[in-house]
């Protein structure tokens, strides 16, 4: 058997997929990156080979998230794109005919419309990370609830409480004067999401034409309040894929399989896995830009550089895997 | 040994440097040019600035104490109006006032007012109280202005014919898929390598022509800017709408990209005049960049790849329809 790996390094959690030939979902991994992205890969590595039938084989790799660079050169990847381009190319195979897609994720959100089937504008959050996942669950936390019970429990309320949703810490300091002021939990957990919903539509979704179908993708698609807050913000029914975490994962697969069309793969073999990185910084002094250069070691080798501004340190080494 | 004249590579030294330089030349004054932006300049500026001003004033001012140990005179205009009935922001207008304030040890500064507000006023009156600095003799002021002014007509030909300010012209590969993307911005933001992050070579190393509103003559891009129902007076954002209204109607142009930074007041207005001509009455893509001080190039980068990819991709289709 054959698949195709499409790999996700975000800023909260990690993705991988395996595709078949088909484009159908072998197997998927969801974990939080917890800041060790280069661990991370190297477990979801080794989970995915157990996880998959013996003597399967990769004929492509494709990594995307804000991490790509680093999954790219670790696995030797075919393919390393954006995550908009994966995420608009994963809905757009899950639900054909799409016309508008929300996405929220750890820090970023974003929107994406496609229409006849292509991207034709897309929006991400500027400079502010209010209304993403790590707000939420910052929340969560601060209130004490797993953010798995979030969702559930502000579908529970009766009469959302209204939450100033345009910044994150204001946003945090309404709760806590709503919360002392006697009202349920519920209440505010419904507030917190309409808010956030309210951010998104005047941050990223703003003069945007959303037409459904509209799908609703990312770790945050998990909780139903946020759902249910789409909902009645848009008022248009909000489809969340069944693989609503692993999209941008996913579309780096389909990606792969379509660059590898007929051509080896780059993939290095699941022992990357068990290859020993790591990774190091040194300020370069060659100019008043003081670049951070970041340096990628296999084994005591230096297999990638990046950060430079100027290419000194990038360049000097050999150079499929440049970045960007 | 000959005065030596620093002027800041900033702001308006993008639009005028030509007929700046050629004029002191020609009074047998050497001119020196600050550095080229790095982050330790904008550091500097950054922190001897006061907080309201915008990214490119900070930036001046680091340029300024790149200058300042170095030259007898610094050369800062208060540029109040390059156009008749027309401004330019008030931030440029009080800046000889701002840097002398807030920086010690300055040399002298030439602060001559540059003023075309008022009917029958000539860049010439400017010219001679600058001159004045430096020589008695009228003649010799009227013969550097005259070649000057030559210098500045030809920049500008120049420009229209697609050479792109002198740091960009070697950069990067010329038209070779034949995609042409716009990019509108003020000129001290978009051709400042350091704050737009290299965004020009960029697009031109992922093969895309890079047109800005140097490449339109002044009356195009006026005629064009009139098409509002109310005359903007701020001239350099007059240019960007008008070329922005321009670009949208080309058929030849795939893809338009709005740079603002971060806290210009006029920006904001652009960005959302812009934006509106995007929905109403065209299809193009189009693209919302800020920059502020963020060294963090990933989010720049991801933007220009996705959308890259979406003209690309719509490009594609749009063969494909025509082909049908």
């Amino acid at each position: 058997m054959y698949v195709y790996l499409g790999i996700d390094v975000g800023s909260v959690s990690t993705n991988l997929v395996a595709t078949g030939e088909d484009g159908t979902i072998k197997h998927s991994i969801y974990m939080r990156t917890s800041g060790k992205p280069i661990e991370v890969v190297q477990k979801g590595l080794k989970l995915m080979q157990k996880s998959l039938p013996i003597g399967t084989k990769v004929a492509g790799v494709g990594t995307t998230g804000s991490g790509r660079h680093l999954a790219g050169v670790m696995t030797g990847a075919d393919v390393i794109k954006n995550e908009i381009t994966t995420h608009a190319i994963a809905a757009s195979n899950v639900v054909p005919g799409v016309q508008t897609i929300l996405e929220i994720g750890g820090q970023d959100s974003k929107i994406i419309i496609l229409r006849n089937g292509v991207v034709s504008d897309f929006a991400m959050n500027t400079v502010c990370a209010a209304g993403t996942g790590s707000f939420l669950d910052q929340q969560a936390s601060r209130l004490n609830l797993s953010i798995e019970e979030f969702g559930p429990l502000a579908l529970q309320s009766n009469v959302p409480v209204q939450i100033a949703g345009r910044c994150a810490v204001f946003a945090e300091s309404d709760m806590i004067h709503k919360q002392q002021m006697g009202y349920n939990i519920p209440d505010i957990l419904a507030g917190l999401c309409a808010a956030l919903v309210r951010n998104y539509m005047n941050n990223v979704g703003k003069s945007k034409e959303i037409l459904p179908p509209v799908v609703f993708q990312g770790g945050v698609a998990a909780n139903a309040g946020m759902k249910w807050a789409f909902e009645k913000a848009l008022e248009v029914e909000v489809i969340v894929p069944p693989y609503f975490n692993v999209m941008g994962a996913l579309g780096a697969a389909m990606l792969a399989r379509e660059s590898t069309n007929r051509r080896k793969t780059g993939f290095r073999g699941f022992q990357v896995a068990d290859s020993d990185f790591c990774s190091g910084g040194f300020a370069c002094d060659g100019c008043p830009n003081i670049c951070e250069v970041v340096e990628i070691q296999e084994g005591g080798r230096v297999i990638a550089r990046w950060g430079d501004r100027c290419g000194r340190w990038s360049n000097a080494l050999a150079k499929e895997e440049k970045i960007s | 040994m000959s005065i030596k004249v620093g002027i800041p590579r900033a702001l308006l030294y993008y639009y005028y440097h030509p007929q700046w330089v050629t004029f002191f030349r020609r009074l047998g004054v050497e001119t020196l040019i600050s550095q080229k932006t790095t982050r330790g300049l904008l550091d500097k500026g950054l922190k001897s600035t006061v907080d309201e001003a915008c990214l490119p004033v900070k930036l001046a001012v680091g340029h300024v104490l790149d200058l300042r140990d170095r030259v007898d005179y610094l050369f800062l205009p208060r540029i109040v109006s390059t156009a008749r009935k027309e401004y330019i922001c008030p931030k440029f207008l009080g800046f000889p006032d701002m840097v002398r304030h807030t920086i010690n040890n300055l040399p002298p500064i030439i602060d001559c007012n540059f003023n075309l507000y008022h009917k029958g006023s000539s860049s010439a009156d400017f010219y001679f109280q600058v001159g004045k600095f430096f020589t008695r003799n009228p003649a010799k002021i009227i013969m550097a202005y005259n070649a000057s002014k030559a210098a500045l007509d030809k920049h500008n030909l120049d420009m229209q014919s697609d050479c792109l300010p002198q740091e960009h012209a070697a950069e990067g590969s010329a038209d070779s898929n034949g995609i042409n993307i716009a990019v509108i911005g003020h000129p001290y933001v978009i051709y400042d390598n350091y704050i737009s992050m290299n965004m020009i070579k960029r697009l031109r190393d992922s093969g895309a022509r890079v047109l800005t509103a140097d490449h339109l003559p002044e009356s195009v891009v006026r005629e064009e800017a009139y098409r509002l129902p109310k005359k903007l007076f701020w001239t350099i954002n007059q240019r960007m709408v008008g070329a922005a209204y321009h670009y949208f109607s080309r058929e030849d142009v795939h893809g338009i990209i709005h740079v603002a930074s971060f806290g210009c007041g006029p920006d904001s207005f652009t960005g959302e005049l812009t934006e509106r001509c995007a929905r109403n009455g065209s299809n193009k893509p189009m693209l919302s960049l800020t920059v502020d001080e963020h060294t963090g190039e990933a989010g720049m980068v991801t933007r220009l790849e996705a959308f890259l990819d979406m003209v690309r991709w719509r490009r594609n289709m749009a063969d494909a329809a025509a082909t049908l």
